[in-house]
């Protein structure tokens, strides 16, 4: 009886919230459309190992490279692989690298950012440096040579797009905390004797949050294409594993021989999940943005 | 502050940030694993060949030492005046100076960065302006979405996408390489193809540089683009609300004057310092097109480089760019107090 | 929207059109000769309409006659002078070659250093050696005169007595004698302590060579250590190749200098052509350009064919397709993809031509210390599962060969050991894991590694299908694991990978360089730890084919080896690929052989 109502509570909050975001006008449709299609390809990538008509790493399971046809809709690769079950199933490694990558610049990048701007101070001017001189690194080098260092593998390529983006996190997290610390209600609560992590976390944290948001959303586009990239280079996953960077790659080189249906498909498959991304957090920012409301 | 007095601050703080980033490449570059001694020897190698290679590349000096040598190397001005690049050390592949490899790659990197920033600074803040005058018109959202799509495209699908429809089926452009094959490249004075080709009088080598020039560099300058339509979108419609638009209006001003007189000269500065941190990040955009293009810059340097594990090349080539990057960002920082006083404070 | 945005939005627009048109007409018109010198031929073919017209008229006119006599005669100048300018550019056109290509010079020019293809190939074209192989050689063994005119060794074999041509000139005015040998080799040997990676090093020069003496202004005397069969194929390396002492100091390798060809290497020029322009951009070539050698000593030969090679170097495979495709560029070598070449068979605007497979060798190797791959039964199993021919056919369409032995086809000792294992043979294979307990519940599991930074082509696609293959028994089940180039190498040295596909180039083409891949300590299998007998018995046929000359004794002594390596399948043969290069039609004298050189000195443009 009570899980039935709480199920019903959380349904119920969801779904006014979804739909009042339609009435704040282009921004908020941007969000809606943005998780309209990362869902949809999340649950493409989750399903489409049951629901693809092939193997999608089994060999010569039609002609080699022949072009989209009825039994083979988005034709097949040099080594007649199905590409439509490769499309289908292509999307998980990705999907990996990108939600381990911020989960990974979150737990670093945030409470860092969180700590070293509320403590203030000789700290907060170290750690400042040492981020401002990490931010200057150029960054798809050091993913690539971080992930060609430690090897192909998830976790690897995650942590060598992350290393890049924690100081992102940190930026955004202390310029928010520097502005919100002054504050009047802040201050009460540090006059009334609360502890600095109750301030941290209950007062000051939420109102981070939204930015944050907007950071995550951008990360994760970013990490889509950063993973692509450094599948191009040679540093992605094992072969046998379907994967759509590795289609962009191989299909780069078919694409001369006349064979476009190799990157075409799996690109725009990768297209359309960052661009899922970037709406989701352009709406945000949009709406969070207090300059703009009218 | 006076603006002076910024601006000395500014110059010395930035000393501590380099000393930073040069030592966190050099502990980053001997940290990770990955030896170039073995890479030496295809075939079996004995313990005194090992250890004459590894004394060839300076490996062989305990790691305090590699780096104080390092830094010396740096700073060492009598060098850089002999040989017109700094001391990077050696190759540790080739044993070539990583100085002059580096400042001989620059120079493409640079070229091709410059164009794709002018594509993309005029196309973004244009589309951004008209973008934010008609605000939630069908073309603001068309602008917007042809952005954001343009910023989602990998970079290089749209290169290898331009190089087939203007390179293979038009036939209209070259596919690769900064100049045609069949022509001799221009004296080399700044490195830049097109202004060498200018300085040298030759029009037919400055069409020629820029015609391998266009495809590379629209590539990375529609991707970009994307970053600056938003950017300068949010800033203009921040902007036109304000109060002094309004009054700029009253006053009976015509339209144009109140949009790039005064809005958008207002909104510029963000739009300046993303312009001028985007054109130091390029590098890592660069990286992927070079490849692609077969433009022999510094990203691609770095890439074969790494294959190597030549750790004083890829150090020479991310202190150079580290280098670059913290001085576009002190430049940008200075303009920035200088067109807004309150920066001083 | 305001006006002035649209004015502006439609200038622009305006003049990118006007621009790009621009740049397209100057271009079209200004930069391509064969169209200008086709407009030439129209217009020397309307020239000779009208002067063949003029004549008409001026037999019809009489008091015209003299006048158009005059008119002729300017005709007649200008038609001689059109064709003078016509035959310039097509001779020009003709007399420079251009040639795209991936690889690049690794390190120097240098022969006391140089071990990699490309710079073997550019030392080829300026640098000679005392013998080299025949053009068109299967054998590799076929060797013709060059700066030695002839040559004979002792009973023993350790003594090899080369008599040098005559009147070969430097182009300092010096003459080519005993002295400048005795140097190269001298030096060669000399810097081994000093470049321990260098093809000296890697081949053995001062484990070979015992000295050099130069016998008399025109003999050499090669005193070696022991009898050594390939001494010749040695003495065709490139790193033999004789170096000039004015600019190849005893103690120093010579780097690459911007700016300096002359000064980039210690060759000497000795051959066709000479190096006339080297330039880099960090660490990649931009252009290499080779002149014919005015002082080339094989006058008569008319060699070089064409006058110029400009190398342009591109950085990857498809990027060389298209250029070569579009005809920005002569001939392609190195490395169009498999694909690619079989593609452009069709195209018509280019021609494709195909050597003999024989390196680079791509096999299987199994690492002995990691349990069961100690007991050759479960590496003969894995062996028999392999279905090579599957993999040729799809990833190599009619280019790679399927090889059952080390030694390429052609070459002495090639046999087909290899066969009786079989292809696909999923029986012997389940009934020797049997014996070890294995079966459809209890799989043999173990990695298999693959490079993954594009040093071998189509590895990945490689390891998928083998894994396929080999799991397709039932039997077994395998992880791949990818590595790149630099990580693969430091891999091997540890000895972690448990599987891997490896490949190996020759550097002298005679099974001597082939062989020996069965048990090469370098490679650090741990073979001879694990079946000391068979390595033995191995290594004693090898020396003993090592220090003979009699090649049928050679022959009966390899193919006693393969039967060895068939039972104990310390490491596996897999394919041998063919070299391939892409050309406009008009360019003729592409040969291919054994060797993978690619002699630039006999290609010319034809029609």
């Amino acid at each position: 009886m009570n899980e039935v109502k709480i199920k019903r509570s959380i349904l119920a909050r969801l779904i006014p919230r979804l739909t009042s975001l339609t009435k704040r006008g282009p921004s908020g449709w941007m969000i809606i459309v943005g998780i309209v299609i990362v869902s949809a390809l999340v649950i493409m990538t989750v399903i489409g190992p049951y629901v693809s008509p092939h193997d999608p790493s089994a060999i010569l399971v039609g002609p080699i490279r022949a072009p989209p046809s009825l039994q083979f809709p988005m034709g097949t690769n040099h080594l007649g692989q199905d590409m439509l079950s490769r499309v289908l199933c292509g999307g998980s490694i990705m999907l990996q690298v990108a939600a381990f990558s911020v989960l990974i610049c979150f737990i670093i990048g945030v409470p860092i950012g969180l700590f070293s701007s509320y403590v203030g101070g000789f700290f907060d001017s170290a750690c400042s440096l040492v981020i401002d001189a990490l931010y200057a690194f150029p960054g798809l080098v050091i993913a690539i040579a971080i992930a060609a260092m430690l090897g192909p593998g998830v976790i690897n390529m995650a942590l060598s797009i992350a290393v890049v983006y924690i100081p992102s996190y940190f930026r955004i997290v202390r310029s928010q905390v520097l502005s919100i610390k002054e504050l009047a209600y802040v201050e009460a609560a540090r006059a009334s004797g609360s502890k600095w992590y109750t301030i941290l976390f209950r007062y000051i944290f939420p109102n981070v949050i939204p930015s944050i948001v907007v950071v995550v959303t951008i990360n994760f586009a970013d990490a889509i294409l950063t993973a692509a990239g450094l599948t191009f280079i040679g540093l992605g996953v094992a072969v046998n594993i379907p994967d759509w960077g590795w289609d962009l790659t191989k299909g780069r080189e078919l694409i001369a021989s006349g064979t476009w249906w190799v990157i075409t498909f799996p690109g725009i498959m990768i297209i359309l999940l960052a661009l899922g991304f970037t709406f989701i957090g352009e709406g945000l920012s949009e709406l969070l943005n207090p300059k703009l409301q009218r | 502050m006076g603006l002076r007095s910024y601006i000395i601050t500014r110059i010395l703080l930035t000393i501590p940030t380099l000393l930073l980033l040069l030592s966190m490449v050099f502990l980053f570059m001997r940290v990770l694993p990955g030896d170039p001694v073995y890479l030496h020897f295809e075939k079996k190698a004995t313990p005194e060949q090992v250890e004459q290679m590894r004394h060839l590349l300076g490996l062989d000096k305990p790691l305090w030492t590699q780096y104080i040598d390092y830094l010396l190397g740096l700073v060492n001005f009598r060098y850089f005046l002999q040989h017109g690049y700094p001391n990077l050390g050696k190759s540790m592949q080739n044993y070539e100076p990583v100085g002059g490899q580096v400042f001989s790659a620059f120079p493409a990197t640079l070229e091709l960065a410059i164009y794709s920033m002018l594509i993309a600074s005029v196309m973004g803040i244009l589309l951004g302006v008209i973008s934010s005058k008609s605000y939630n018109s069908v073309l603001d959202h068309l602008i917007r979405g042809l952005g954001t799509i343009a910023y989602a495209i990998p970079v290089f699908f749209l290169g290898i996408m331009f190089q087939l429809i203007f390179g293979v089926y038009l036939h209209w452009l070259p596919t690769g390489l900064r100049i045609n094959p069949n022509v001799q490249p221009p004296a080399h004075i700044t490195g830049l193809y097109t202004l060498d080709s200018l300085l040298e009088g030759n029009l037919f080598k400055f069409f020629e540089s820029l015609k391998a020039l266009l495809l590379p560099s629209l590539t990375l300058g529609i991707v970009l683009s994307g970053m600056f339509i938003r950017l300068t979108r949010t800033n203009m419609l921040e902007t036109l609300r304000l109060d002094f638009v309004t009054a700029a209006r009253a006053r009976g001003l015509k339209e144009s004057t109140v949009t790039y007189g005064y809005a958008l000269r207002n909104a510029f500065l963000p739009i300046l310092t993303m312009m001028g941190l985007q054109f130091a990040m390029l590098l890592g955009g660069a990286i992927l097109t070079e490849t692609t293009f077969s433009w022999p810059g510094l990203g691609s340097y770095i890439v074969s480089r790494i294959n190597y594990r030549d750790y004083t090349a890829i150090q020479g080539a991310v202190v150079m760019f580290g280098l670059f990057v913290t001085l576009v960002s002190l430049v940008v920082d200075i303009l920035y107090a200088y067109f807004d006083p309150r920066i001083r404070l | 929207m305001e006006r002035a945005e649209l004015t502006i939005v439609v200038l622009v627009l305006i003049g990118i059109i006007v621009s790009s048109g621009t740049m397209y007409y100057t271009a079209t018109v200004v930069s391509n000769v064969s169209t200008v010198s086709d407009d030439m031929s129209t217009l020397r073919e309307s020239m000779l309409n009208l002067t063949s017209t003029v004549r008409d008229l001026a037999t019809i006119t009489g008091t015209l006659a003299e006048a158009m006599g005059e008119f002729t005669q300017t005709l007649a100048d200008l038609e001689a002078r059109l064709a003078a300018i016509e035959a310039s550019l097509a001779a020009k056109a003709k007399e420079t070659l251009i040639v795209g290509t991936t690889d690049g010079v690794e390190a120097t020019l240098d022969p006391a250093q140089a071990y990699d293809y490309f710079g073997w190939c550019i030392l080829q074209q300026i640098a000679e050696t005392l013998v080299s192989v025949k053009p068109g050689s299967i054998s590799g063994t076929d060797f013709q005169p060059e700066l030695a005119a002839s040559w004979n060794s002792s009973t023993d074999g350790k003594t090899w007595d080369f008599t040098l041509r005559q009147g070969i000139m430097l182009p300092d005015g010096t003459e080519f004698n005993a002295t400048h040998v005795k140097y190269s080799f001298d030096r060669a040997i000399n810097l081994i302590p000093d470049i321990p990676d260098g093809a000296p090093a890697n081949l053995g020069y001062d484990q070979i060579i015992n000295y050099t003496e130069a016998l008399s202004r025109y003999t050499v005397r090669f005193v070696l250590n022991d009898a050594f069969g390939p001494f010749l194929g040695i003495m065709a390396c490139r790193s033999s190749a004789i170096v000039d002492p004015a600019y190849a100091p005893m103690d120093a390798q010579v780097n690459y200098t911007s700016g300096d060809p002359r000064g980039s290497t210690a060759a000497a020029f000795l051959a066709p052509y000479y190096l006339s322009r080297w330039e880099r951009v960090g660490d990649k070539d931009i252009e290499i350009r080779l002149d014919k050698n005015p002082y080339y000593w094989n006058a008569t030969s008319e060699y070089p064919k064409t006058k110029t090679i400009i190398f342009r170097f591109y950085r990857d495979f498809s990027t060389l397709r298209l250029a070569i495709e579009a005809g920005d560029i002569d001939m392609a070598f190195r490395h169009i993809s498999a694909i690619d070449a079989l593609d452009l068979e069709d195209n018509p605007n280019v021609e494709v031509w195909w050597g003999p497979p024989g390196a680079p060798l791509q096999m299987l190797c199994f690492q002995e210390n990691h349990e069961p791959l100690n007991d050759s039964r479960v590496r003969k199993a894995i062996a028999a599962a392999i279905n090579r021919t599957a993999v040729c056919a799809t990833l190599f369409p009619g280019l790679a060969n399927p090889t059952y032995s080390m030694i390429p086809p052609g070459m002495l000792g090639h046999t087909e050991a290899f066969t009786k294992l079989g292809d696909l043979n999923y029986t012997l294979t389940r009934s020797l894991l049997a014996e070890l307990g294995y079966n459809e519940t209890n799989k043999l599991e173990f990695d298999l590694w693959y490079e993954s930074s594009g040093h071998y082509p189509l590895s990945a696609e490689q390891a998928l299908m083998l894994k396929q293959q080999i799991e397709g028994s039932g039997v077994i089940e395998i992880t791949l694991r990818p590595a790149d180039w630099p990580s693969y190498r430091a891999n091997r040295n540890a000895g972690i990978m448990d599987v891997f596909i490896y490949g190996w180039y020759p550097d002298y083409f005679d099974p001597d360089d082939y062989v020996f891949l069965y048990w090469a300590s370098w490679l650090n299998l741990h073979y001879s730890t694990w079946s000391p007998a068979a390595y033995a018995e191995q290594v004693a046929l090898y020396n003993e084919a090592r220090y003979t000359s009699n090649t049928t004794l050679r022959v009966e002594l390899y193919s006693q080896i393969e039967d060895i390596s068939v039972e104990q399948c310390s490491i596996v043969p897999l394919y041998l690929m063919p070299p391939w290069a892409v050309t406009k039609p008009n360019v003729k004298g592409v040969v291919f052989d054994i060797t993978q050189d690619m002699r630039y000195w006999l290609i010319y443009i034809g029609d």
